[in-house]
């Protein structure tokens, strides 16, 4: 009987071309957003090498210094006792009236050297500088490069994959070595290969020359804290920078706690190091804050312009959803509708069928089936051109260095949705012509 | 092979109520060709809806080749109808997304027949109307008597005893209609198929066996 439906399912969309061709194309379409869309939300959020580990981590990006300021009001309460006196009650508030001066900038490195090494609960850390560029020359040849300048933790947080070589060690950081690990981009523009050979070749950066003792692969994702070209010891950077005891410098922290679940016990000895910090006498502002979060809090807060994670995250995200969903709906309340109309004008067909002994079980399965039959038509549709879009944007760089992946897992997990929404969207109309009163629907 | 008893049947709304049928007792006994006549509103479609188990009387008892049918329902009745009963309806009723072979093949579809086995079935029963040239055609590229050549192949294809036509030559020229009714008769003869036919067309019901006339519900003749 399965294959009877098959069968009948197939020639009536045969037969019903622009019913079939408009069906197919908002299930596909929707097929296909709902695949691009987790595929740039993974691409931006995901875990992906160099930062495998990003549900571990947590992001120290900057420093807050600022004053708030305060409005002290009085309030007198005049009592009359009973023996006529008067009584006065008064009462002092002070509260914070909304305004307030403040600075925030990355760190110096003396200040997270001081300050930030001996939080628990961590795995390892890095402080690093994001914040360079350095012009390398080759045979009278400049390349720009983005210079990262990184301590040896930073090889521990993110795991690069190294093609050749090897990174810069503890070592060389304590002594200011002259080594770098670049990317393969960079070793190809500026080496013009990426060998083996090119490992212990000598770069010529600014009037400084380093030697390479690793070649990475450039990480394809848009983060900032690995989008480097070339990385280098950080003992390496200008000495004013790497001793200045100012609090504000290049650099940031990343920490990699223990355990996912350990982010917050780090996010808390963050902020407790705030709050128990004094400030210098001579400082402008009164205290400081740090706002340590986790990749998806900082990239929601900096999008939304919002200190409070939580709210940011809000704030980014149901907009985000409300529109994804109703973008959605428009072609799924379609399929809806058509089904809808669809099977009212079939009636004396569902007349007919019950007539000569479909009874309606059958119907109810008949339709049900179609609807399923084209919904997973449409859904290999919607794969293919997901497949087909994600390549597109991929070759050409639309995203930058971004790239979308195809995630066979989630292409199930929406075909399911997709076949349970072609399911009920069926039921309910194939439940009332299963009803059909044959007599009525002959006449 | 059709027994009824003291049928009647009322249509009710929240006002009115209208009887169709009114204490109809009627008996076709098996291998009978009977037409119904009567004028429109008389309720013969009503009394042909009753014996092909579509519409159930208000009272009254009906049974049909032997078996007491008045309380079938659910798969007991759309089994009885697909091993019993034939339909020829006035408006052919052929699926126009199916081609005219996959019509026929529909009373066989919901009697578990294989595929193969169904389409020996279904060209033997359109050989019989003269239409198995025309089996990958579809419904809209037939003539109206073609059509309901298809419809007649697609009542006997699962060899039913009983067939019901409602007013089966209404749509068609005299010609047709000549012709349909030609089938009509030979499959009565040579199947010794029951055949319960509604008409307006004095001259059809002349070529069947017997002629039963409805006036306002009632049995006139």
């Amino acid at each position: 009987m399965i294959k009877n439906y098959l069968t009948l399912a197939l020639k009536v969309l045969r037969r019903k071309p622009f019913y079939t061709f408009i069906s197919l194309f908002g299930i596909s379409f929707t097929l296909m957003i709902l695949m691009l869309v987790t595929s740039m939300g993974d691409a931006l959020f995901g875990a992906h090498k160099p930062v495998s580990d990003l549900d571990q981590l947590v992001y120290t990006p900057f420093i807050e210094r600022y004053t708030e300021f305060y409005d002290t009001t009085y309030t007198v309460d005049t009592i009359v006792m009973d023996d006529g006196a008067l009584r006065f009650d008064s009462l002092q508030s002070v509260e914070p009236n909304g305004s307030m001066n403040n600075s925030n900038g990355p760190m110096s490195f003396h200040f997270l050297d001081e300050h930030m090494r001996d939080f628990e609960n961590v795995d390892s850390y890095t402080f690093f500088s994001d914040a360079s560029h350095i012009d390398a020359y080759l045979d009278g040849r400049k390349v720009s490069l983005n210079t990262y300048y990184a301590d040896a933790g930073y090889w521990q947080v993110f795991d690069f994959d190294f093609i050749h070589g090897l990174p810069f060690g503890p070592d060389d950081v304590e002594q200011g070595n002259k080594v770098a690990v670049i990317t393969d981009r960079a070793a190809r523009n500026y080496f013009g290969e990426v060998s083996a050979a090119v490992v212990g070749s000598e770069m010529e950066l600014g009037s400084e020359r380093f030697r390479v003792v690793g070649i990475v692969e450039r990480p394809l994702i848009d983060d900032r804290t690995v989008r480097g070209d070339i990385f280098l010891p950080v003992t390496t950077i200008d000495n004013r920078q790497y001793t200045s005891t100012e609090m504000y410098g290049p650099f940031q922290a990343v920490f990699k706690a223990t355990a996912p679940g350990k982010r917050e016990s780090i996010k808390q000895q963050i902020e407790f190091l705030a709050d128990n910090f004094e400030m210098p006498p001579e400082s402008d502002y009164e205290n400081i804050r740090f706002r340590p979060g986790t990749y998806v809090e900082i990239f929601a807060g900096s999008t939304v312009m919002e200190n409070d994670y939580d709210k940011a995250k809000l704030m980014l995200f149901i907009p985000v959803a409300v529109l994804l969903f109703l973008f959605l709906a428009l072609p799924l309340l379609n399929l809806i509708n058509l089904n809808i109309s669809r099977v009212y004008e079939r009636k004396s067909e569902i007349a007919v069928r019950k007539a000569f002994g479909a009874d309606s079980r059958d119907i109810l399965y008949q339709f049900i089936f179609e609807n399923l039959v084209l919904t997973f038509i449409g859904g290999l549709i919607g794969l293919a051109l997901a497949v087909l879009v994600i390549k597109y944007v991929n070759a050409n760089d639309l995203l930058g260095i971004v790239r979308l992946s195809f995630s066979v897992q989630n292409f199930f997990y929406f075909l399911l949705v997709i076949l349970l929404f072609g399911l009920f969207s069926g039921l309910l109309p194939a439940y009332r012509m299963s009803r059909t009163n044959i007599g009525t629907a002959l006449r | 092979m059709i027994e009824l008893q003291n049928i009647s049947k009322s249509y009710r709304t929240d006002t009115i109520e209208t009887l169709a049928l009114q204490h109809m007792n009627l008996s076709v006994p098996a291998g009978e060709f009977l037409s119904i006549m009567g004028p429109s509103g008389c309720g013969k479609s009503t009394l042909l809806n009753i014996m092909g188990l579509i519409d159930e009387p208000t009272e009254g008892r009906v049974a049909l080749a032997g078996k007491e049918v008045t309380n079938y329902n659910g798969s007991k009745v759309a089994r009885f109808r697909n091993e019993q009963l034939g339909f020829i309806f006035q408006s052919f009723h052929l699926i126009n997304d199916l081609s005219v072979v996959d019509n026929v093949e529909l009373p066989l579809l919901y009697r578990r027949v294989s595929g193969k086995e169904r389409r020996r079935l279904a060209l033997e029963a359109l050989e019989r109307v003269g239409l198995s040239n025309r089996a990958n055609h579809f419904p809209t590229q037939l003539s109206g008597g073609q059509k309901q050549r298809v419809a007649i192949a697609r009542a006997i294809v699962g060899r039913p005893n009983i067939i019901l036509a409602d007013e089966p030559t209404g749509n068609l020229d005299s010609h047709m209609g000549d012709e349909i009714m030609d089938i009509l008769t030979r499959l009565n003869q040579e199947l010794g198929t029951t055949i319960v036919m509604v008409t307006h067309d004095e001259r059809m019901a002349k070529k069947t066996h017997r002629l039963v006339r409805l006036s306002d519900g009632e049995r006139v003749s």
